[in-house]
């Protein structure tokens, strides 16, 4: 008499046991290589004085607390500056629902960027509340902003034109924490995935 | 409880230890505690920097690894009480059984060994030998838990045991299989710790190239891998078509042993052709530990009935 063939019970146990460990491995190793890439901080900012576009002051205190993507524009720029113009709106949008991702666009042009002109661009990309600035303020103040605190270069003889395309991302404590080709999608790839890990920092 | 119970209970817990052992490993979490036995001069590892005793750098402290590195030790220690309780009971119901007396103790020991040797790794910030030597005590430690278990079963099973023919000379080939998957896994080390050495001498290879560097040994591992899967399924085709002669425990060890040989050639190729996938490397590792322990118990199951 021949025995029932047994099930192959072990082996079926074995396989639900490695799916089950395989799944745990994948969170601890994602959840190991998360922890290990936070993004350096660079330098601190120090304090500045400038103006927004609804005349108030803004400084380094209108920073604290909130994660900040900083450029510098100039209203009648022809360049590159209305591609990157439409990526920051393309982000402005993006975070619409977080009051404390904010965008700070400095003018590197205060002569013919008066705060009427500012407000008139604001309006032109589409800004209808204050988690997107315009700033303005003596064209020297700007240029040792620029140089000495975000150490962009700034040379006041090939201004406005002259002027970085690079974005800097702040932290929540006014460091930066990294710099980005504002008119390369692939590196504002890299600044959105910096942006969600700088959030998980704030939480 | 009933010893082989106990006994049974011990190695899959020590297979489970095994995994979060190699998880450790390839989530680069070794490092996680900087002190031994304690992570950061604390008994519970801290969660906020500020708890980090002045003479330790804060900038080592990384909360997930910490704790990723913890949890193992942790789960050591329980795991390390089971096998003692294994032995305790062994000391009291089998001291006339010198067959399950002996490993029993030995894996006990081994055990303690073990923790004190994974301090020495720490210390050693991840020397590879010595991380190969912290996986090779676990395989041992394993391999003596499945022979008590196996002993234990063979115990209270005796008499309903039938006394059972196996066709010449497949309990040998059982023997080799598992000396050929003891081979099969030192040169697996093998080669994991050549790569680990060859990528800092060429950084500019990615990792399926360095493997091709490392030549020789890389090849062996692939070759050897096949022939054990062949050998596998050859003997697991031989035991399942003709399930009559053999015992249960013989049929679910082919079933496994053929199942997991054509897994871990998977696994292998994946490592090849994909640059060594973190979870991967952990599965391969995991299946090699089985494939070791699953031989094991084939050749000592068909012993066993060829000798009644």
């Amino acid at each position: 008499m021949r025995n029932r063939k047994p099930f192959p019970i072990l082996l079926i146990v074995i396989i639900i046991a490695l799916i089950l460990l395989a799944a745990v491995a994948i969170i601890v190793v994602s959840r190991a290589d998360l922890s290990r890439s936070k993004i350096p901080v660079l330098y601190q900012l120090p304090d500045f004085e400038l103006t927004d576009q609804s005349g108030q002051p803004f400084g380094l205190s209108r920073m604290l607390g909130k994660i900040s993507i900083v450029d510098f524009i100039f209203t009648n720029c022809k360049g590159p500056c209305p591609i990157m113009a439409s990526k920051m709106s393309e982000l402005y949008l993006l975070y619409k629902d977080y009051d404390h991702i904010q965008f700070v666009s400095i003018s590197v042009d205060p002569e013919r960027d008066t705060l009427e002109a500012l407000r008139e661009y604001a309006i032109l990309q589409g800004v209808n509340d204050d988690r997107w600035v315009f700033l303005r303020g003596p064209l020297d103040d700007v240029v040792r902003l620029s140089e000495q605190g975000f150490k962009l270069a700034a040379d006041v003889e090939t201004l406005p034109m002259g002027h970085t395309i690079v974005w800097t991302l702040v932290d929540q404590d006014g460091r930066i924490r990294s710099y980005h080709n504002g008119t390369d999608d692939a590196d504002i790839d890299v600044l959105k995935e910096n942006i969600r890990r700088l959030n998980r920092e704030i939480r | 409880m009933r010893f082989r119970l106990l006994s049974l209970a011990a190695t899959a817990a020590t297979y489970f230890l095994i995994f979060v052992g190699g998880l450790v490993r390839v989530s680069g979490a070794g490092l996680g505690c900087p002190d031994w036995p304690k992570c950061f001069g604390r008994w519970i590892p801290p969660v906020r920097i500020e708890q980090i005793p002045p003479e330790i750098d804060p900038a080592l402290f990384n909360f997930t690894l910490a704790w990723i590195e913890y949890i193992n030790r942790l789960i050591g220690v329980g795991v390390g009480f089971l096998i003692l309780s294994v032995a305790l009971y062994a000391i009291f119901r089998f001291r006339h059984r010198p067959k399950i007396l002996f490993p029993a103790i030995l894996a006990v020991v081994l055990t303690a060994f073990q923790g004190w040797q994974g301090g020495k790794v720490v210390a050693s910030e991840l020397e590879p030998m010595l991380v190969s030597v912290h996986m090779a005590i676990a395989f041992l430690i394993v391999s003596l838990l499945i022979y008590v278990t196996h002993q234990a079963y063979h115990l209270d099973g005796a008499k309903t045991t039938l006394a059972v023919e196996y066709p010449a000379g497949i309990t040998k080939w059982a023997g080799i299989m598992w000396l050929l998957i003891i081979i099969q896994v030192i040169a697996g080390t093998h080669v994991r710790g050549s790569i680990e050495i060859m990528s800092r001498r060429f950084p500019l290879l990615n990792p399926a190239e360095l493997l091709a560097e490392i030549g020789a040994v890389s090849y062996f591992h692939s070759l050897l891998g096949i022939i054990i899967a062949l050998v596998a399924m050859a003997m697991g085709v031989i035991v399942i078509k003709d399930s009559r002669d053999f015992s249960s425990i013989a049929i679910q060890c082919a079933w496994a042993l053929a199942g997991l040989g054509f897994f871990q050639i998977i696994f292998g190729m994946v490592l090849f052709l994909f640059g060594n996938p973190p979870v991967i490397q952990v599965l391969h590792l995991w299946i090699a530990a089985l494939l070791s322990g699953i031989a094991l118990l084939f050749f000592l199951t068909l012993k066993k009935g060829s000798k009644t």
